[in-house]
């Protein structure tokens, strides 16, 4: 049974080039699997797409300030070649930028994937394409200025109980600037003005000129799982200062509706029997 | 203060004349000498049923330093961050339907699993060359559009019923024990009843979504229906398509 089974290694490379320069970097490809693979590479630009860190390839014009070659001494890029079962192949990707190359960012994808047509059959074949990301912020100083801004942050649910209601933080930044970065920060959340908790989010890049939901290390989707003390509490995102985001703040109360529900029903069975106690030795009478 | 006097410069002279032990390395040839001002020996991520040590031996200045938003973590200790690779497999690459009945959805399945450094998430798109069509008469089997018409590369619907023909797919999130979890899928298929078409790369159609995680992940599967109904009129052939699976990390 022919299968796919590849790996890349770096997954991204983020680098920071001033025109003219050229660099390379050795990427390393396994072939997991135990029958040989016909592979081929490319470098295809992307945008982003969506708040989360998704990309398109669509509709894109390259820089053509920016080539991409391979270093390797037998092979070049969009040149078929096998790798052996269990086998690594290192394919040492040349970037070069020319020195008039505009000062702003370009993102690109290089492929790396399986060439059609390994089965002799005439059957639905399907092949495997993968990606590792490359993101060039073309600049004539190491210290990119950073400018953002905060545009989404609230908090689910709108009524939020001790017991059964988790708190899901919802952010997104906008980066204003011509270069990415990344969106080191925290959310602090307090009570009575003291710190209850404070969460990292994760170094996730912003691109340039776009937005970018913010996630959370050690907490799929950003969620806080009950039980909370009631009362008032404030949730301030606050990035790293050298990114030059205000920060934003959320206040909002947690109220104790299931012990009161509780409270309530236990009350009534306690007090309906009691009622009609009686009203049945009243009505014996 | 000459007894202090005294004290600092015994202790001087004392000083002056003690050994330094130094940790370096060297090595010599006829032509060369190559000196190491440090060894570096070992470092990692350690672990036991109640502890995680990370540690680094030998490298000068190892640590997590930062400044102005930069953050350098300097030592064999922290290479774990970055030590796990992105992996993208398909079980099986043929999928062979063999003799088609009209009138009656046949299915046949593979398992694609990925696996994404730390920090990243991923996204799994799917393309078709161009429809199922054979290769002589140029026949095809036209991609679905679901019971009520109403599904397409970027939209599933429900697709059960024998009278209605085409060829889609559906994919379905599961554990390494082929349980149902729909983790990276729900957002794409809310059940196994759901069906779209593949993106059709002859029609300039991009390749579209279907399997995505905000978070890094470790060996996530996906189980891929391809189903095929055709009717009594669909003309006999063998044929075929390519669908290449794409896999790229979230930046």
């Amino acid at each position: 049974m022919a299968n796919f089974n590849l790996t890349i290694s770096p997954a991204q490379i983020e680098y920071l080039l001033k025109p003219g320069v050229t660099i390379t970097q050795a990427y390393e490809i396994t072939n997991n699997s135990s029958e040989n693979i016909y592979l081929n590479s490319e470098v295809l630009p992307f945008i982003p797409q969506g708040n989360n860190g998704s990309v398109t390839y669509q509709n894109i014009t390259p820089n053509p300030n920016i080539t991409f070659s391979l270093s390797n001494a037998n092979l070049a890029l969009g040149q078929p070649f096998i790798l052996a079962p269990n086998a690594k192949q290192q394919l040492v990707l040349k970037i070069k930028s020319s020195s008039n190359t505009k000062l702003s960012d370009s993102y690109y994808t290089f492929f790396v994937y399986q060439v059609q047509g390994q089965s002799s059959t005439n059957l639905p074949q399907t092949t495997g394409k993968i990606g590792s990301h490359i993101l060039l912020s073309l600049t004539d100083t190491e210290d990119t200025k950073a400018s953002g801004e905060i545009s989404k942050f609230n908090l689910t649910p709108k009524i939020k109980d001790v017991f059964f209601t988790p708190l899901k933080f919802n952010g997104e930044v906008k980066n204003n600037s011509s270069f990415f970065f990344k969106t080191t920060g925290k959310i602090i959340l307090t009570k009575n003005d003291q710190i209850v908790k404070e969460i990292n989010l994760e170094d996730n890049n912003v691109l340039s000129n776009y937005y970018r939901q913010i996630n959370c290390q050690n907490l799929t989707n950003c969620t806080l799982k009950p039980p909370f003390w009631p009362g008032k509490y404030t949730a301030t995102l606050e990035f790293d200062k050298s990114l030059n985001i205000p920060s934003s703040s959320i206040s909002f109360f947690i109220f104790p509706i299931s012990p009161l529900i509780i409270l309530i029903l236990i009350s009534l069975l306690v007090f309906i029997p009691l009622k009609f106690k009686k009203y049945f030795s009243k009505s014996k009478i | 203060m000459i007894n202090k006097f005294t004290f600092f410069w015994v202790f001087l002279v004392l000083f002056s004349f003690s050994s330094i032990k130094t940790l370096g390395q060297s090595f010599t040839s006829d032509s060369y000498q190559i000196q190491f001002g440090n060894f570096n020996m070992t470092g990692g991520r350690k672990t036991s049923d109640t502890f995680i040590l990370t540690d680094t031996v030998g490298q000068n200045t190892p640590g997590r330093f930062t400044k102005n938003g930069m953050i350098i973590k300097s030592g064999f200790q922290y290479a774990y961050d970055i030590n796990y690779k992105f992996s993208f497999s398909i079980d099986n690459l043929d999928i062979d339907f063999g003799s088609l009945a009209p009138n009656v959805g046949t299915t046949q399945t593979n398992i694609i699993t990925i696996t994404t450094p730390t920090g990243h998430g991923y996204e799994i798109s799917s393309l078709e060359n161009h429809p199922l069509t054979t290769i002589d008469t140029n026949s095809t089997i036209p991609d679905t559009t679901c019971d009520n018409n109403d599904c397409d590369q970027t939209i599933s619907k429900v697709w059960v019923e024998d009278n209605i023909h085409g060829f889609g797919f559906n994919a379905i999130g599961i554990n390494t024990s082929g349980v149902v979890t729909d983790i990276g899928t729900s957002n794409y298929f809310p059940d196994s009843t759901y069906f779209r078409q593949f993106a059709d790369n002859s029609n300039n159609e991009p390749a579209q979504i279907f399997m995505s995680e905000n978070q890094a992940v470790t060996d996530h599967s996906a189980k891929v229906t391809y189903k095929i109904n055709v009717s009594t009129n669909q003309p006999e052939g063998s044929y075929q398509t390519n669908i290449s699976f794409i896999a790229v990390p979230k930046y």
